[in-house]
Parts: C-alpha cells; sequence; structure tokens
C-alpha cells in the first residue's frame, strides 16, 4: 500500500505557517508548564534521595516519621551511642556515632517575610561521619563549646543574619556565625552550632536523631529488627538513603498530584485546540484530499498521513515546551518540607526524564487530537472531494 | 450597525470547530478560577483576622513550647479580657495518610475568644462537662463519617500512649466556623484531658504550651499589650513574641514560601497557551471569511459593521467559554473541598476571583478578536472578493 509522501504534510504545515506556529506555541506552552512543575518536583527529590548515604543509618524515636518529631533524652542517647556495636569505628578508635539536636527556628528572609530553618546541635563526631558530604567553603570550622554557628551555602544569600561575622540571636543568647559549609543534600539549608550550647540556649536538653556508620557487611535488616525491640531504647532505624526519601513524600505528592491534574485540564484545552487546527486545515485542504483518493491513495493512507501531521505538530509543541523550560534548569527556589515544615533551597532539574515525559505528552496531545480529523478525511469520497471545494 | 445574526450564523458555520474552542476556553477559565481561589484560600485567614486578638507564641521556634506559668501572668496584663491556650497535637486518625490538626485547647475561653465558632450538631454542654470529648469541624466529620457520640481514635507522636495505642475521644459536637480566621478541618479536644494524662503517666510528652490567645478588651490597644507581653518574658526562660491574628496568619503564609509564585507561573502558562488556541481560531475562521467580508463590503456595509462582526465572534466565543469555565469552578468548590480542603482551607471562588475570570476572559476576547478585525477592516473589495482559500 502506497503511502502518501511526507514531505506533503510537512509543505502543508509549512504553507499555513501562521496556523501552525500558533498550535506550535500553544502546545508548547502547555508542555512547558508541566515540565516546570516536573522540574520542581525532580531537583526536590534528587537533593534529598542522590545525597543520602546507605551506610549512614539513622535512629529516630519508634513512631516518629522525621526528626522533628523525633526525641530522645540526653540518657538514652548516650546508652545508644555507647553501646552501638555495629557502629564502625573512626580513626581514633571510637565508634562514629553521634546524636544531633534538631529544632525548625524563625529566621526572617532577607526580601521579606518569615520562614523556618532548621537549626542542628552537633559535635565534632557528626563532622566525622558526614565525611566530604558536608565541606567549608568559608570562613572556619566550629569551636567545641563555643556560643558559634556555621551555616548551609543556600541560607548565606536568602536568610537575614547568615553571612559570617552576623550574629545569630537564638532565644536570649547570641551566636556568632563563623563559617559556611557545603553539602549536595538538604544539609545546605542549615544552621549547624555546638549542640550542647544550642541545647542550652533554647532549653532543649535533648538530642532529636542518633546517626552512625555501620561497620561494612552490617546486616540492616537485623540492627533495625534488634533496635525496633530494643528493651533501653526502642527505636527506628533507616539508612540516610531511606530517611532523606521518606521526607520527600508529601511534597512529591503534592507535585505530582499538582502536575497530574494540569496535564489533564490543559491537555484537554491543547487536545480541542490541536483538533481544531486539523480540522481548519482539513477544510481548506479538501480538494487536495479528493486528488489524493482519485489518484489512487487508499483511504487508510489518508488517516495515516493526517495523523501524522498531527503528531508533526505535538512533536514539535513538545520541542518548544522544553526549549521553553530549559532556561528554569538550575535556577534556585525554595519549597517547604510539609514532614518537618523547614524550606529547602534547591533547584529546578529539566532532566532527561523531565524532558522525554514532555515530549511524550505532546505527542499524546498530537495523537489525540488528530484522531478525529484524520478519520474525517479518510472517509471522505473523491467525487464529492473535489466538487465541494 | 452590527447585523448580529450574522455573527451567529459564522459562529456556527463549523460547530465541532466553534464546540472545542469554546471547550478549551471553558477549561482555562476553569484552572485560572481554581489556581486563584487557592492562593485566596491561602490568604484567607489573613484577610479575616480579628483586631481584637493577639497571639503569643515562641519567638524561637513553632516548635518550641512555652511554660504553663506564662498563662497566669500573660492574664494579668492591662487590656487583656480572656485567654486560650492551644496546643499541636500533631496526631493522625488510623493511618498516617488520614491528617487532619488536632489542638488541645480550653474548651470554656475557646468560645469566649472566637465567637465566630457554632456548632452545627451537638451541644456545647456536652462538650464542656465531658472531658474526653471533642469538637470536629463538619467538613472533616463528614469525610471521615463521624458522627455525634463515636469514639475518634487519634495516634500522636508527639504525645505518645505509654500503652502505645490512641488517644480517645468522643464527639460532642460537629462545628463551622462565620469566618475564615479559624480552620474548619480541625478536632478540639480539652486541655485538661491531655494535662491530666500526662501527669499520671498515662501518655508522654512536653506538659508547655503551644501558643496563647488573648482577647482584648474593647478600648485597649493591641500595640501596648503586644509590647508589654514582649518585654514582660525578654530575658527568657523563653522569649515570646506577641503578633496580631492577621500578622500570625501571614507568617504561616510566608512559610509555605513560593506557592503564590508557582502557581501565578502555571496561570501565566495556561493564559498564553489558551490566547494562542483562541487567536489561532479566530485567525482561521476569518481567513475562510475573506470573500464574504468582500461581498459585505460590496453590499454597502461599512468598515465598522464589518470590525464590529468580527470582534463581536472573539467577543461571544469567550463570553461563552468564560462563563462555563467559571460555572465548571463553582460546581466543583465542593469536590475541591472534599479532596485538599485540609492543605487549603477555606478554598471558595469567591466573587472577586469570579471578576479577575471575567476580565481574563474579555482581555483574551479583545486580544484574539482584534486582529482579524482590524485585518478586516482595512480589506478592500476587489481584495477580498479575489483571495483564494
Amino acid at each position: 500500500m502506497a503511502l502518501v509522501p511526507l514531505s506533503y504534510n510537512l509543505r502543508s504545515l509549512a504553507v499555513r505557517w501562521s496556523a501552525t506556529l500558533l498550535t506550535v506555541f500553544g502546545i508548547g506552552a502547555t508542555v512547558a508548564v508541566l515540565a516546570g512543575v516536573l522540574a520542581l518536583q525532580q531537583g526536590f527529590e534528587t537533593l534529598f534521595t542522590e545525597s543520602g548515604r546507605e551506610d549512614v543509618v539513622v535512629f529516630l524515636r519508634q513512631g516518629s516519621t522525621n526528626e522533628g518529631d523525633s526525641v530522645f533524652t540526653l540518657e538514652r542517647s548516650q546508652i545508644l551511642t555507647k553501646g552501638l556495636d555495629e557502629a564502625e569505628l573512626g580513626a581514633d578508635g571510637q565508634p562514629l556515632i553521634a546524636g544531633e539536636m534538631y529544632l525548625a527556628v524563625r529566621r526572617f528572609k532577607i526580601d521579606g517575610g518569615e520562614t523556618n530553618v532548621p537549626i542542628r546541635g552537633v559535635s565534632q563526631r557528626s563532622f566525622d561521619i558526614y565525611g566530604d558530604g558536608v565541606r567549608m567553603v568559608d570562613g572556619r570550622r566550629l569551636t567545641g563549646g563555643a556560643d558559634e554557628v556555621v551555616v548551609g551555602s543556600k541560607l548565606v544569600e536568602r536568610i537575614r543574619d547568615c553571612q559570617i561575622g552576623a550574629t545569630l540571636l537564638l532565644n536570649t543568647t547570641p551566636f556568632q556565625v563563623v563559617g559556611v559549609f557545603e553539602s549536595d543534600g538538604p544539609f545546605s539549608s542549615e544552621i549547624w552550632g555546638d549542640r550542647d550550647r544550642i541545647g542550652e540556649a533554647l532549653e532543649r536538653p535533648i538530642m532529636n536523631r542518633v546517626v552512625a556508620i555501620l561497620k561494612p557487611g552490617t546486616d540492616i535488616e537485623a540492627l533495625k529488627a534488634r533496635m525496633d525491640e530494643d528493651p533501653q531504647v526502642p527505636s527506628k532505624v533507616m539508612t540516610e538513603k531511606e530517611y532523606l526519601t521518606s521526607q520527600t513524600e508529601a511534597l512529591s505528592f503534592v507535585l505530582r498530584g499538582l502536575g497530574f491534574f494540569l496535564a489533564v485540564v490543559m491537555g484537554t484545552a491543547a487536545v480541542f485546540t490541536a483538533t481544531n487546527t486539523m480540522l481548519a486545515a482539513l477544510s481548506s485542504r479538501t480538494y487536495e484530499i479528493g486528488i489524493l483518493l482519485a489518484i489512487g491513495y487508499r483511504p487508510y493512507s489518508i488517516f495515516l498521513s493526517f495523523l501524522f501531521e498531527a503528531l508533526v505538530l505535538g512533536l514539535a509543541g513538545g520541542a518548544v515546551g522544553c526549549l521553553l523550560a530549559l532556561p528554569l534548569n538550575g535556577v534556585d527556589t525554595g519549597a517547604m518540607n510539609f514532614q518537618t515544615f523547614t524550606e529547602v533551597a534547591f533547584a529546578f532539574r529539566v532532566t532527561p526524564q523531565v524532558m522525554v515525559t514532555a515530549v511524550v505528552f505532546a505527542l499524546i496531545l498530537g495523537l489525540v487530537g488528530g484522531t478525529w480529523p484524520a478519520l474525517r478525511a479518510a472517509s471522505m469520497r473523491p467525487t464529492e472531494a473535489m466538487r465541494r471545494a | 450597525m452590527v447585523p448580529l445574526r450574522l455573527v451567529s450564523k459564522n459562529l456556527l458555520k463549523h460547530k465541532l470547530r466553534f464546540v472545542l474552542t469554546v471547550l478549551s476556553l471553558a477549561v482555562a477559565i476553569f484552572l485560572l478560577c481554581v489556581l486563584r481561589s487557592l492562593v485566596v484560600a491561602l490568604n484567607a485567614g489573613v484577610a479575616d483576622a480579628a483586631a481584637n486578638r493577639v497571639i503569643v507564641q515562641s519567638k524561637v521556634s513553632l516548635f518550641v513550647l512555652m511554660p504553663q506559668s506564662y498563662g497566669p501572668k500573660l492574664a494579668q496584663v492591662n487590656g487583656v479580657e480572656a485567654l486560650v491556650r492551644w496546643n499541636w497535637f500533631g496526631g493522625y486518625y488510623k493511618e498516617q495518610a488520614n491528617f487532619f490538626a488536632q489542638f488541645a485547647t480550653d474548651p470554656k475561653e475557646l468560645f469566649d475568644v472566637y465567637p465566630e465558632i457554632y456548632l452545627v450538631e451537638g451541644t456545647k454542654e456536652d462538650f464542656l462537662a465531658n472531658q474526653k470529648s471533642c469538637l470536629i469541624g463538619a467538613e472533616t466529620a463528614a469525610k471521615y463519617g463521624f458522627e455525634i457520640g463515636d469514639t475518634v481514635p487519634i495516634i500522636s507522636p508527639l504525645y505518645p500512649k505509654s500503652d502505645g495505642g490512641a488517644w480517645d475521644y468522643q464527639v460532642a459536637g460537629l462545628y463551622r466556623s462565620k469566618k475564615k480566621s479559624l480552620d474548619e478541618n480541625t478536632l478540639f479536644f480539652h486541655y485538661d484531658y491531655l494535662e491530666k494524662s500526662l501527669e499520671e503517666g498515662v501518655a508522654m510528652g512536653p506538659k508547655d504550651v503551644g501558643i496563647f490567645v488573648l482577647r482584648i478588651a474593647p478600648g485597649a490597644q493591641p500595640v501596648d499589650v503586644m509590647s508589654e507581653v514582649d518585654a514582660m518574658f525578654e530575658n527568657g526562660p523563653q522569649a515570646v513574641q506577641a503578633t496580631s491574628e492577621s500578622e500570625f496568619q501571614a507568617q504561616f503564609v510566608s512559610m509555605v514560601g513560593n506557592v503564590p509564585l508557582l502557581v501565578s507561573s502555571i496561570g501565566g502558562g495556561v493564559m498564553i497557551a489558551i490566547l494562542l488556541a483562541v487567536l489561532n481560531t479566530m485567525l482561521m475562521s476569518a481567513r475562510e471569511q475573506t470573500r464574504d467580508i468582500g461581498v459585505l463590503k460590496a453590499l454597502g456595509f461599512t468598515d465598522g459593521s464589518v470590525f464590529g462582526i468580527l470582534i463581536l465572534q472573539a467577543f461571544v466565543l469567550c463570553g461563552l467559554g468564560g462563563a462555563l469555565g467559571i460555572l465548571l469552578a463553582k460546581l466543583t468548590e465542593p469536590s475541591v473541598v472534599a479532596s485538599i480542603g485540609s492543605m487549603f482551607p477555606g478554598y471558595q471562588v469567591t466573587g472577586p476571583t469570579i471578576l479577575e475570570a471575567v476580565a481574563a476572559t474579555v482581555a483574551i476576547g479583545f486580544l484574539a478578536g482584534i486582529a482579524p478585525a482590524l485585518r478586516a477592516r482595512s480589506l478592500t473589495v476587489i481584495n477580498a472578493l479575489r483571495a483564494v482559500r
């Protein structure tokens, strides 16, 4: 069976360039919105999941879902940090395990408004555990026992009093900002200080979580089961990767839901538009269709030909949409981590996955929008079609 | 003079195309209404805040509580008429996905400080009399099927029961609020019950208070009360921040971060996509009408009436689409409330939103209609009649 040459469709699109352009940009705008929402979700999710390590474990109080909820008394955290045989030993021969305090504190944004910034009370042990995961990029490290803090690099430009030399007031105690650190994960939106000093300033003599590096080959599942029933400090154990992934669930769910809702609603509108364009193309080309049929092309070929034209519109729309969304890549934004109610800074990520989704979505729009007009074209009778013009 | 019959005849010439254009417009305007309403819902608490209420919270963090001893001291402040304690309970019903807010509060004072609350079922007396009872927002009750007399089990990671079980509350009333300043999706229970359980060791958790809400006497200045309260606890043990209710609500809006910006960007994308689509339709139909325009002009219709015909077509098309979209947004209001009402309390397609949608519709109609209409006005008879489709 002979197919209508594809160049026929391409040239038809070129001849009706204004309608083609408007349709392509219409689909493009729809696709760009979807791609933008997906890029936001990807950026947020990558920040959390890709920085999580498999050999680091997080201990939370049973029943809690995040470190904001979780509480260990100092006594319990001591028992944990002293008695975990699975913990890897550091260069100093001591186990790599540390209690950390965590609290979302109210801070003012530089460009106005309030937000919640996580403050983490740490000891030198935490730095040993995270190693290269936390790198000083400016100023100096924390001095143990001093009223000092170091701030994550993403805070410097966004949050007031988070610049080297500034004084950060916590409850009634002033803390000096002495350094800036960088991290690939959500730590870069946090303030870190000496846990004893911060605990005292905030009147919070507690730990919120315990982190540890496990000896290679440790059976994590066995550890989880044991700690779940531990008589002294029953706790919930997760790898850092599992923990961070669980933190993205709420926002990812919202963003995915929003993306899906927009895809359906805006997609419907875009399909109508595509159908319209194709119908208009059809009515002005009735005569041509008559000729194609008269010289022997089968209705099936006509159907495929018009469907192809719609797909080209979709593909071009998808490409335009991706191009429109691409400048978003790397743009910093902030979003609320609903689990801890704190704001995390991250960048939009227009990943290949986002682009593929966008293009596939655009092709589906073209396909669905083109089917009915293509069917109509295929069902024309040559004599009528030529006469109607 | 504009021949109106011609407007409708032209529009209905291609019925399917007409319907599809109207529908895609309807979808876009619907989406604009929904997005706008989400932003309005976010800000509803700010707009409806009472001027005679002052919120006292920790200066450090939303998650830091204040000592019970602050209560009697605050009650002594000049101009304070009544005071109610609120404690975030952070629990869930059966599963974590079933989330709605729960607060421990002072039952009698709740009604004193929040006159906008009223019961749609059950009685205030029953609620006051039974320490284990609760009030639930009517919407939330409907969502989960709670009825008067039911026992609602709530598990709270912040206040775990010693036996690991759930807290049981008997539903004494279903409430609504006359204003958006009070969330309609909350469970309120007796503060005394929480306190008693903690004292008896039935449950664990902090005994301190989340926020105090003060009602200011008529004639007293809220600003004076606020500065007196702030000064009173300036040196700890927990520094506090007293704010007006509208500031308190605005603080939450600010914490949610870039949501309004995100929503506006999406709205912008939708507007552009739909403008292109309608413009496309209008240009296509104008091109097809070129010959008709020539005939009309030859018959003696003025440039003005030809212009009028085309611009009216655009307005009628957009008007229908816009009206349908607004109607759709209004009709889906209850189902939006049912699905995401707990995240966007007070979701409502308000009058101002509808006005904005009307303005957007008119703008699209004008922008889409003006180019073809201008072209038709300036066409000469001879060129129009000579035009090939």
